[in-house]
């Protein structure tokens, strides 16, 4: 299947969060319960529709611990998009967004667009974070917001297709340019076909500003 | 199906009969091919037709007979390769008990063992053998480990009982960062080898886990618990006992390239990728072409390789005899067995964009065959212009210091 876009997007977040497990529902529409802990980065790539436009997202799934920061940042170059997850139910996860956040916006494309995902929201019971709270964080931090569930599939497919969709706006809008270097959009297969030759010359000239 | 429906006309020399008679064993497949003849109430078919009929009927029953002696005959040889590749492991291991293992220090590097080396450890004698190889350097007694593991268990339950928050705070950031260490083990170990179901909460080796990993933070405080090493201390588990796992365990970690590694010492693990790719070009230059060209960058693998020492990545019998050869050979043996699967997978990788190259290589297929495998691996030369890996390395290291030195607000 062809494409008019291609995004690449991280998943971020505290070990234990169920980063893998969110990739994984959205990818296979199942929970994974006997999943390994990622070390290093794993993939998933899924060509989803945004509002008649064929995006294939690229989804760099991080190792979560502390420790690997220095690994895992190397990953963020050029990225679109990005999940940072913690989980509803540790408030230490909660407390660690601000420095996962930091990195995001200093490694990542400067317009990186961020969802906020407390996972986990089947645990309601366990929950040491409101949604209120996390609501206001993302409000102040100018993040999208959404409780997620990779066990029972709750919200996760919109959290991917939301954030999609804003960096679509903001490709619309003119506030992004995928030309760009390190925009981390590319136009997918489909795109390029219709895109040949007139704007060629005009990219070209883009990207050297972009130096 | 109709034309085994017939025959009924020649009733004395009845075909079924008159095949049967000369089968000398009954073609399991063949027992639905039954001729049988027109209904009754139907007119006989002429002869000629009857003739045909019987004719194609007993080629069928040929064919079926053929497909089955070779279905015979592969079986045998199935069984027949399994009696003698069990045999070779009994041999085998009558090698390491009888003749290696008593005089260890004179024959573990022969050119005689490093080949029976090379076949894979047998699963009896595996343990003792990698912990001769791994040694002890750092002469770890079980009296150190049960200090380690006590000193461990007091902090869980320290940890447990709620209190010293607040004095965790005070200690600053690495306190914090042992102590959420802690936690991970606990969470982490229910994520290794879940499949196995022998390491999650309730099952056997749960506890020996748990103890391991608990006593290296206790005995190596300045590394503490990586993620990675759950896996390594579950294959030693699985090949040693507890206190000899946690010697082996240690040392382990202890040898260069497993400490640049496990303190994520960053610039040094770039040190290792740009050895490999070295070696990578100099093996596979079509594929490391490609990998360029597409920006796949070695960490992108070889991080989930290295940490686990393949653990994760590959079959875990197959990870057993890397193990093997990574406890007779060294760290090259690691980036040596890398290229091995990727000149196993050369021709189909070179097809490959970037995020299906990265998902292949982070999620190898589950049926690697162990013999190609094996075989990719020794077709890999660990020779660059004459330099061997341990050369290349030191010579990039050097590289890297003198480039340290010279500018200094390069560092990191």
């Amino acid at each position: 299947q062809s494409s008019d876009f291609l995004f690449k997007f991280l998943v971020i977040g505290n070990a234990g969060t169920g980063k893998s497990c969110l990739l994984h529902q959205f990818i296979e529409k199942k929970f994974k319960d006997d999943s390994n802990h990622t070390i290093g980065v794993e993939f998933g790539s899924k060509i989803i529709n945004v509002g008649g436009k064929y995006v294939k997202l690229q989804i760099w799934d991080t190792a979560g611990q502390e420790r690997f920061r220095s690994v895992t940042r190397s990953y963020y170059r050029g990225a679109a998009g990005a999940l940072l997850v913690y989980d509803i139910t540790s408030r230490e996860t909660y407390n660690a967004l601000t420095n996962w956040l930091t990195d995001a916006r200093m490694l990542a494309s400067q317009n990186i667009v961020i969802i906020l995902c407390g996972n986990k929201k089947d645990l309601d019971a366990d929950r040491e974070v409101t949604f209120l709270e996390a609501s206001r964080f993302a409000q102040e931090n100018e993040l999208m917001f959404l409780e997620t569930s990779a066990l029972t599939g709750e919200n996760v497919e919109e959290a991917f297709v939301q954030c999609a969709r804003k960096i679509l706006n903001k490709i619309e809008s003119g506030e992004l340019d995928p030309e760009r270097m390190g925009s981390g959009i590319q136009y997918g297969d489909a795109a390029l076909r219709q895109l040949r030759s007139p704007r060629r010359a005009q990219a070209q000239s883009a990207q050297e500003c972009g130096c | 199906e109709y034309e085994e429906k017939t025959g009924r006309a020649q009733r004395p020399l009845s075909p079924k009969q008159n095949v049967r008679k000369n089968l000398d064993f009954e073609p399991l497949s063949t027992t639905a091919l039954i001729l049988e003849d027109r209904p009754a109430n139907l007119p006989a078919k002429p002869a000629e037709e009857a003739q045909k009929h019987r004719q194609q009927y007993e080629e069928m029953v040929v064919q079926a007979k053929k497909r089955e002696l070779k279905e015979a005959q592969k079986r045998k040889k199935q069984l027949e390769e399994r009696c003698k590749l069990e045999d070779s492991i009994g041999n085998a291991v009558l090698t390491w008990n009888n003749e290696i293992l008593p005089n260890w220090e004179t024959m573990c590097c022969s050119r005689k063992v490093r080949e029976l080396w090379w076949q894979g450890i047998p699963p009896s004698v595996r343990g003792k053998v990698w912990s001769l190889a791994i040694g002890n350097e750092l002469n770890i007694t079980h009296e150190l480990y049960d200090i380690c593991l006590a000193r461990a268990k007091e902090k869980w339950r320290s940890l447990s009982t709620g209190g010293p928050e607040v004095e965790c705070e005070d200690a600053g950031f690495s306190a914090a960062d042992r102590e959420a260490s802690l936690e991970l083990i606990k969470l982490d170990i229910s994520r290794t080898f879940p499949s196995l179901c022998i390491f999650q909460q309730g099952g056997p080796y749960h506890d020996t886990l748990h103890s391991i990993l608990g006593a290296y933070t206790c005995y190596r405080p300045d590394v503490g618990y990586v993620q990675g090493m759950s896996f390594i201390a579950a294959v030693l588990i699985l090949n040693l006992d507890t206190a000899d796992a946690f010697i082996a365990f240690s040392n382990l970690l202890n040898k260069p390239c497993q400490m640049a590694f496990f303190r994520v010492d960053h610039g040094l693990m770039l040190t290792y990728f740009a050895a490999f790719e070295v070696f990578f070009e100099e093996n596979l230059p079509k594929l490391f072409a490609h990998f360029k060209k597409n920006n796949l960058t070695p960490d992108i693998y070889l991080i989930d390789w290295i940490f686990t020492l393949y653990s994760k990545s590959l079959p875990l019998d197959l990870a057993c005899r890397v193990w093997d050869v990574f406890c007779r050979d060294g760290e090259e043996f690691l980036f040596r067995t890398a290229l091995g699967i990727l000149k196993l997978f050369e021709d189909i990788l070179t097809k490959m964009d970037f995020i299906h190259i990265a998902q292949f290589l982070t999620k190898l297929p589950e049926d690697l065959p162990s013999e190609e495998f094996f075989a990719s691996i020794a077709a890999i030369q660990m020779q660059s212009r004459n330099k061997k890996w341990a050369q290349i390395l030191a010579a990039l290291q050097k590289d890297n210091r003198e480039m340290e030195k010279g500018s200094p607000s390069l560092k990191r």
